[in-house]
C-alpha cells in the first residue's frame, strides 16, 4: 500500500484510532480496527473488538473539485445501498456504522473468522478450496444454496451487487452452522432492470469457474437452485420474472462467450 | 451523568443525561434558543448508539463540510434527524409542551470544561436518572419513534 494514502488517513483519524490495512482495490483501501467511531470505550469488554474501514483516498489525476464531488456520491451511494439492504428482512450484509462522505470514509460491521487447519479467512473461495478434497459433501451443497439465495433474494428486491464474486461473499458461523453475507457494494444498486441481474448471475459463474473449475458445474447448479428457490416462493410473479431473468442470463452468457471467441 | 469523547475529535468533551418527570416545561421552551445545552424529547430515542451516532455526524459536519445550525449543540438535533429539514427536526426531536422526560446533551470542547458543573441540573427541574439503554427503553415512544423516522432514509 502507498505510503502516502497510509499517511493520509492515519493524520484523518489521529493517532487514536490504529488501523491495519488489509487490502487495495482501483477505488478503495480497506483496514481493519478496534475502535470504534462513535461508542464510547467500553472498559469491561475483554473482546477486542473489530470494525472495517473503507477509505476511497483522493485521486491526484482528477481535478480537486470533480474528486471530491465523485468521492463523495460514491461513499454516500455505498452508504445508502447498505442502509437500505440492512432492512431486508433475511438478507444478509454487514451493518453499517458511520459514513463521512467528505472524507470518502466508511465504517463497516466486520464478519468472517478463521477457517480451521490454517484455510485462511472465511470467504466463500476460500471456503471452497478447503472444501476442495471433499467437494461433494452436504456442508458445501447446503453453503452454495444459502449463498443462492441470498443473491435471489437481492435481485428479488431489485438490487444488484454488480461484482459478484466468491471473495465478496463472506461466512460466518452462527450456532455452528455457516451463514453466508453479501460484502462490498461499492458497485452495487438498485435497478429494476434485467439486465443488471443477468451479468451479476455471468459475473458470479464466471469466478466459479475460474478459481473451482473441476466442481464448476455441481457448484453453479447448487448456487441457482438456491436463487431460484427465492423466486419459486413468490408465486405467479416470482415464476415470471425468474424467466426472464434466466432468460437473460443466458443471453448475457453467449455475448461473453463470442467476446471471449473474439478477443 | 454521561461524559465521554470521541477517538477521532478528542479535543471535544460530550456530556449528557436523561431528566424524568420535568416540571418547569414552559421555562425551559422560552430558554431552548440559550441554553447552553440541547434538550431532546426523551420519547424519540430508543439507544444510546442513536445519540453517539448524531453527535458524530454533527462533528463531522462541523469539520469537514459546515454547521448547518447555530452551534454544535443545535447540530446533533438536526443529526438525529433523517431529513436535513432543519425547523422540521428540532419539531419532532426538540421539546414541546407536553414533553415529560428531556435527554441534554452538550457538545464542548475540552478547556471549557470547568463552567460544565451542574449546567443541566440547575435549568431542569426533573429527576436525573442514568443516561442508559434501558433507562432510554422506559422513556421512548414507539409512536413518536414511527413518526419520526416515516422520511425512512
Ligand atoms: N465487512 C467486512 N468484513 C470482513 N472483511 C471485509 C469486509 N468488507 C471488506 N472486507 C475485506 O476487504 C476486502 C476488500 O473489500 P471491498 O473493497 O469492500 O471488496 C474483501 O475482499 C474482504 O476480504
Amino acid at each position: 500500500m502507498s505510503g502516502q494514502i497510509l499517511e493520509a488517513v492515519s493524520i484523518y483519524l489521529t493517532p487514536n484510532i490504529p488501523i491495519e490495512p488489509i487490502s487495495q482495490g482501483a477505488e478503495a483501501v480497506v483496514f481493519t480496527t478496534s475502535v470504534h467511531p462513535y461508542e464510547p470505550k467500553q472498559e469491561s469488554s475483554e473482546t477486542s473488538n473489530k470494525y472495517i474501514l473503507k477509505y476511497r483516498p483522493p485521486k491526484k489525476y482528477r481535478h480537486p473539485s470533480i474528486d471530491k464531488a465523485l468521492t463523495k456520491h460514491r461513499t454516500l451511494s455505498e452508504s445508502r445501498i447498505l442502509a437500505k439492504l440492512s432492512q431486508l428482512p433475511g438478507l444478509n450484509v454487514p451493518k453499517l456504522i458511520a459514513c463521512d462522505v467528505y472524507n470518502g470514509c466508511i465504517w463497516i460491521e466486520f464478519l468472517g473468522e478463521e477457517l480451521p487447519n490454517g484455510n485462511g479467512f472465511s470467504s466463500l473461495k476460500n471456503f471452497l478450496w478447503m472444501s476442495a478434497s471433499d467437494p461433494h459433501n452436504k456442508c458445501v451443497e447446503t453453503v452454495l444454496e444459502k449463498v443462492g439465495r441470498q443473491i435471489g433474494l437481492l435481485h428479488w428486491n431489485e438490487y444488484c451487487h454488480g461484482d459478484l464474486t466468491t471473495s465478496n461473499v463472506v461466512l460466518q458461523q452462527s450456532d455452528g452452522v455457516w451463514e453466508p453475507y453479501l460484502i462490498d457494494f461499492g458497485l452495487g444498486s438498485a435497478t429494476t432492470f434485467v439486465e443488471d441481474k443477468g451479468v451479476d448471475l455471468y459475473v458470479l459463474e464466471r469466478a466459479v469457474d475460474s478459481t473451482h473449475s473441476r466442481y464448476a458445474v455441481t457448484y453453479n447448479e447448487w448456487l441457482m437452485r438456491g436463487y431460484k428457490a427465492v423466486y419459486h416462493e413468490q408465486s405467479k410473479k416470482g415464476e415470471n420474472r425468474l424467466r426472464e431473468v434466466l432468460k437473460r442470463f443466458e443471453e448475457v452468457r453467449l455475448r461473453g462467450r463470442k467476446r471471449s471467441m473474439i478477443g | 451523568m454521561l461524559s465521554y469523547s470521541i477517538p477521532q475529535f478528542d479535543s471535544f468533551d460530550i456530556h449528557a443525561t436523561l431528566f424524568t418527570d420535568v416540571e418547569n416545561m414552559k421555562a425551559l421552551l422560552a430558554q431552548v434558543a440559550v441554553l447552553p445545552f440541547a434538550m431532546i424529547d426523551a420519547s424519540t430515542i430508543l439507544s444510546l448508539e442513536q445519540l453517539f451516532c448524531a453527535v458524530y455526524k454533527a462533528l463531522i459536519e462541523s469539520k469537514y463540510n459546515r454547521l448547518r445550525t447555530k452551534n454544535l449543540n443545535s447540530e446533533c438535533i438536526l443529526s438525529l434527524s433523517p431529513t436535513s429539514n432543519i425547523a422540521e427536526a428540532f419539531r419532532r426531536f426538540g421539546i414541546k409542551e407536553d414533553t415529560k422526560n428531556i435527554v441534554c446533551l452538550m457538545v464542548v470542547e475540552k478547556s471549557e470544561q470547568n463552567v460544565l458543573e451542574g449546567v443541566f441540573k440547575e435549568q431542569i427541574e426533573g429527576r436525573e436518572e442514568e443516561l442508559s439503554d434501558e433507562n432510554l427503553k422506559a422513556t421512548v415512544s414507539w409512536d413518536a419513534i414511527k413518526k419520526v423516522s416515516e422520511n425512512n432514509l
